[in-house]
């Protein structure tokens, strides 16, 4: 059990609540989810989502205020599973994935493809609650938990690095929880 | 604002307040926006702002480029207290 928690963090039985917005609404029959930026461009429906092919992964999650909760069960899409949609330019090497309010976060490209990275719906077989980023919200859960974007409709495609929400404000860029890659200065 | 210096930085002791102590009340006004949702917001706004204050006050007293990069977050964070909020009042973007 250790071995999963990295260094500075607590085990939590619940789930805390942490937003830098207020929580979005959400209309099914208006909400988009949109691809932008270097590809050819998508645009899904909630019901074109929910209809992409889905999976079924459980991981852990780091918070960078220092909690960290252990098998998670999420139901969703995978990210390479949309960007496949989206046409996505050979010049491509980044991406920020978007949310209301002017949320967003970045992460290299190769990082949101690989295998354990999705867009979710359900957390342990219930819709995602949307004081946790429900309907949607990115899980990336190699890195600490400000990068899996809660509310997502947008992925920006990009050829260069650009920092996101809380890049911007004093946090590190790549946010390795076991590396405890927390602030900036550490860059 | 990419270039926040180092809070843990040494600093002269005859400052009254060095850089970790500033980041650490930019810290708590993040907690404070943070858990807004789970209480009132515009109390935890109210008082994320007074933190912000103190914390900006505190910057006077460090050293010219710490001072600036971390008047600089104290902006930003305002600037979006000020967004949420009013977008909270006109139900979301």
């Amino acid at each position: 059990m250790a071995a999963r928690i990295p260094p500075g963090q607590h085990l939590t039985r619940g789930w805390p609540v942490l937003s830098a917005s207020p929580i979005p609404p959400f209309d099914p029959a208006t909400w988009r989810f949109r691809c932008t930026g270097l590809c050819d461009g998508a645009e899904f429906s909630w019901d074109e989502f929910r209809a992409l092919p889905s999976v079924t992964l459980t991981n852990d999650i780091h918070c960078v205020t220092a909690w960290s909760k252990l098998d998670n069960v999420w139901d969703g899409v995978l990210f390479k599973e949309v960007a496949a949609r989206a046409g996505v330019q050979p010049a491509a090497t980044h991406a920020l994935v978007k949310a209301p309010y002017g949320y967003d976060a970045n992460l290299p490209l190769d990082a949101l493809l690989e295998d354990d990275v999705l867009f979710a719906w359900n957390h342990d077989g219930e819709p995602l609650e949307p004081k946790h980023g429900g309907p949607l919200r990115l899980v990336v859960p190699k890195r600490y938990f400000w990068k899996s974007t809660k509310w997502a409709n947008e992925i920006e495609f990009l050829d260069h690095d650009q920092r996101g929400f809380w890049e911007v404000r004093g946090y590190h860029n790549d946010a390795f929880p076991f590396e405890e890659q927390r602030y900036s200065w550490q860059e | 604002m990419e270039t926040l210096p180092d809070p843990s930085a040494r600093y002269h002791p005859s400052m009254a307040a060095d850089p970790a102590t500033v980041w650490k009340l930019v810290e708590r006004a993040d907690e404070l926006v943070k858990y807004a949702q789970n209480r009132d917001p515009q109390t935890a706004y109210k008082q994320a702002r007074a933190v912000l204050d103190e914390a900006e006050a505190l910057t006077g007293q460090l050293e010219q480029k710490a001072a600036d990069g971390l008047r600089a977050q104290i902006q930003t964070r305002r600037a979006d207290i000020a967004r949420f909020d009013t977008d909270r009042l006109d139900g979301g973007s």
